[in-house]
């Protein structure tokens, strides 16, 4: 990873704050010209050299950093809208043509606001509060001020979700961090990913890989994707290393690729520019031979899926390539998407800890005396569906069986020495019985019993781990014979 | 962090999934047995088992499944010393604090040493996590554990209260996590132990708003900018197939009904009249008409017999997904400001002097 990425150096994208809240993203070449509309242009390569995240004004393309903002306390004051008449255009009469004027006359955004304030029919009856909120709007309206920041992953969200959301799948970064974090993605790893944002996600994944592992992206095109949001990271080539990319026809194992010719047989070859076309793409052949091998060789630590495909034909031929205890996330804007997905996968079995969520998130302004969450913020960010590979073992009984067993057993027993009062109330027991268990007594086979349950309103992934039905049932039955009590272990 | 092998062997951290919520972890030890309400095992048993494998007790009283240690499962399984962090906020402050293999980070207090565990996940060998926790036998037990895990080299811990004594470091971290009941007192200190060369991060989890308006004052003194606030949670779902019935089959029973109530009225003045064959007559056509009403009705007559016709009617399932009746509703506050670099300030001071007449007049 390179050492000094906080600084601005050639080649690098810079995300321009504006004071609108608005961004643009401009890659610094030597003769770059960043425009940021009125906020004002310069020329680009002023800024190499200078760390990210520093406020600039900008005075006719000349560059000045500025102090960063530092939120001071407000003075309250006895102030209230109680004598503000809205008299529309006529509390400030200082007119569009006049502002215009002084903007060209060379006034700044200080000079304007100024004389904005002084002509203001109102502004002494405002409340402290309401005089800054009316300095900060003028200050978005007139100030040349932009701050560089980095093509960090909250940063190029954002922007990207201004764009349309739609072009990052929806994702918001509470979701994207979830599939980082659910996923485990860490140094050294092995990761497959699908996606349609851009490489946003690929990039994401890169970035938390350190340029060692290996990362597969399975995709939808004949050759490699573009990924627009991936080249605005500015990772550099040692992190970019680790991926490799195949396409849905060439991940397919029983599919055998048609290649154009990398060896010239026969025929000399006419040029060194040809020779070089020729292994140039007998390295690409060969890397596609080399990710297949790979990819189906197995045991790959995690898969992400962010993408416009349905996901569990995702799963159903990429999920057999996942290692024991790997650990497989899905995204959708959809929640019912990712619920039919984590029925099929309950049925399928190999799978364990199930669990589809929702991301939450809220904002908050923390302005002193001015707390309070975002007014308008984006309705969701998508659901995930996370769940672990693990490996069935169609013997193994659960305990289910064994405790139904058991308890029919004793029931019977009860019955046979023809017991006046029930055993430990055990007769009672079986009668107050919720119908999961109930309906398990009728079939008998370990396991197997257990996915039969599965047409009941059981929330949790039964058919892998039938000993969740024990935990559903147990609470109904009363004492925890072990003390787990599943509300403890959840505080 | 812990092993990457595909099998298990003796000596290695797992974590043992008995159901959603009874997840423990176990260091396999030969000659150990392992005995809960789900069967029982030997050690030994695991050992050469693939991680993520099912495995049957030896008195087939249940199963468990042995998985690999991540440290978001590690958090579901340690043994709560402290309050925990939750995997949203986990993965959330991970984020937003842009940390990456080879990040510095500071942790106060280390707690149980949970988010220790994910921190040093991303972070990596390259990179060093310096926690601090003020309670001594704390210290000791998660110095253990980053041992026992073999992150040692990645976590360095201190017994140390930092609000008091501040972090012993400066100018060293790309990033600090205060999760501490007076985060305020330490601000002073984090701004000392922050990188000045570039825009450091500093998150506050605080599960009160007194905590964060105190926290958020302290940025402000210390200069720190863009001082925003966040709360984020995992909203579970529950998924299940559900029948759905239309109310058509409704409305086809309750005609059935009508008929055959009607029936059964014409048979009682029959019965009570007495053979009167104006209304034996009646009785016919009245069944009749339920005859002729339609083709699945035919088989309707006896209320006892309608199996069939059921069976014809559309009851749809449908997979549907909703809320938990209890889920959890708040976990913390998360404070996140920037410390920009400090040359940036000083340039500002000499240009303040030059144009004193700028933006401060307005």
């Amino acid at each position: 990873m390179a050492m000094d990425s906080h600084l601005i150096k050639l080649g690098d994208h810079v995300v321009f704050k504006m004071p609108s809240e608005q961004t643009r993203v401009y890659k610094l070449e030597e003769n770059t010209t960043v425009n940021l509309g009125k906020f004002g242009s310069f020329p680009g390569a002023k800024l190499l050299g200078h760390p990210f995240g520093l406020t600039y004004t900008n005075e006719r393309g000349e560059l000045r950093v500025m102090q960063p903002e530092v939120v001071k306390e407000l003075e309250e004051t006895q102030a209230t809208n109680e004598y503000i008449e809205d008299v529309g255009d006529a509390v400030q009469p200082l007119t569009y043509e006049e502002i215009e004027a002084l903007k060209k006359s060379g006034a700044d955004a200080a000079e304007i606001i100024s004389r904005q304030i002084n002509s203001h029919a109102n502004y002494e009856l405002k409340t402290e509060f309401s005089k800054e909120k009316y300095k900060k709007r003028k200050q978005a309206k007139f100030s040349k001020t932009f701050t560089a920041l980095p093509p960090s992953l909250p940063n190029l969200l954002d922007h990207f979700t201004a764009q349309g959301p739609a072009r990052v799948q929806h994702l918001r970064i509470d979701t994207l961090a979830q599939l980082l974090t659910f996923a485990n993605i860490q140094e050294g790893g092995r990761y497959i990913v699908v996606e349609d944002c851009g490489g946003l996600v690929v990039g994401a994944m890169l970035e938390r890989m350190g340029g060692t592992g290996r990362l597969l992206e399975v995709h939808d095109a004949d050759s490699p994707p573009a990924h627009h949001v991936l080249g605005m990271m500015n990772l550099s080539q040692e992190e970019m290393s680790p991926l490799r990319v195949l396409n849905w026809a060439t991940a397919e194992e029983t599919h055998t690729p048609i290649f154009p010719p990398t060896e010239v047989s026969g025929k000399k070859i006419k040029s060194e520019r040809e020779r070089r076309r020729i292994e140039k793409r007998k390295e690409a052949v060969d890397q596609v031979l080399d990710s297949r091998r790979e990819l189906f060789e197995g045991d790959w630590d995690a898969m992400i899926v962010a993408s416009q495909y349905e996901p569990f034909s995702i799963v159903e031929r990429l999920g057999k390539y996942l290692g024991g205890s790997a650990n497989c996330v899905l995204h959708s804007p959809y929640s019912s998407v990712l619920a039919d997905v984590q029925y099929k996968l309950r049925q399928q079995g190999g799978w364990l800890h199930l669990q589809l969520t929702e991301g939450w998130l809220r904002r908050y302004q923390v302005l002193p005396g001015r707390t309070h969450p975002d007014m308008n913020v984006q309705g969701s960010g998508g659901w995930l569906l996370h769940a672990i590979k693990v490996y069935d073992d169609p013997s193994a009984s659960s305990v289910v069986h064994w405790e139904v067993q058991a308890r029919k057993k004793r029931k019977l027993d009860a019955v046979a020495s023809d017991a006046t009062t029930p055993a430990e109330g055990e007769t009672e027991e079986v009668a107050m019985e919720p119908a999961v268990v109930g309906e398990a007594t009728e079939d008998a086979g370990g396991a197997a019993q257990v996915e039969d349950m599965l047409l009941d309103p059981v929330p949790e992934d039964l058919n892998v781990d039938g000993n969740a039905a024990l935990g559903e049932a147990l609470p109904i039955q009363g004492a925890e014979p072990n003390g787990i009590d599943p509300a403890e272990s959840r505080s | 962090m812990w092993n990457k092998r595909k099998g298990i062997e003796a000596g290695d951290t797992v974590i043992l999934w008995l159901t959603r919520d009874a997840v423990q972890p176990l260091v396999v030890t030969p000659g150990k047995e392992l005995n809960n309400r789900f069967g029982v095992y030997r050690h030994s048993d695991f050992i050469g088992k693939l991680y993520g494998s099912k495995i049957s007790s030896r008195n087939g009283r249940g199963f468990i499944h042995v998985l690999r240690p991540t440290p978001e499962l590690w958090t579901l399984a340690l043994p709560h010393r402290t309050q925990i962090l939750y995997v949203a906020d986990i993965a959330f402050i991970t984020a937003m604090l842009g940390l990456k293999p080879g990040s510095i980070v500071l942790e106060a207090g280390t707690g149980s040493g949970s988010f220790s565990h994910s921190l040093a996940r991303t972070i990596g060998p390259h990179g060093a996590l310096h926690t601090f926790e003020f309670h001594e036998s704390r210290v000791n037990r998660a110095r253990e554990e980053f041992q026992a895990h073999g992150l040692s080299d990645i976590i360095d811990i201190s017994h140390r209260n930092v609000c008091k004594d501040g972090f012993g470091l400066e100018n060293a971290a790309d990033a600090i996590f205060l999760d501490l009941p007076a985060p305020w007192d330490a601000i002073p200190h984090v701004r000392t132990a922050l990188k000045k060369d570039r825009a450091a991060r500093i998150c506050c989890f605080s599960p009160c708003m007194e905590q964060v308006l105190r926290t958020v004052a302290a940025l402000n003194e210390s200069t720190f900018s863009d001082v925003t606030m966040y709360e984020t949670l995992l909203r579970p779902s529950e998924v299940q197939p559900i029948s759905l019935q239309s109310v058509d089959t409704v409305a086809d029973k309750l005609k059935i009904g009508e008929v055959q109530k009607e029936a059964r009225r014409l048979r009682q003045i029959e019965a009570s009249v007495g053979g009167q064959k104006r209304k034996l007559e009646e009785l016919d056509s009245a069944a009749d008409s339920a005859d002729s009403n339609d083709g699945t009705t035919i088989q309707q007559q006896d209320p006892k017999h309608n199996g069939p016709a059921l069976s014809k009617t559309t009851i749809d399932t449908a997979i549907v997904s909703k809320a938990p009746q209890e889920v959890r509703g708040h976990t913390s506050y998360l404070t996140f400001a920037t410390l920009l670099p400090v040359a940036a300030v000083t340039l500002w001071i000499a240009e303040e002097k030059a144009s004193a007449d700028g933006l401060a007049a307005c």
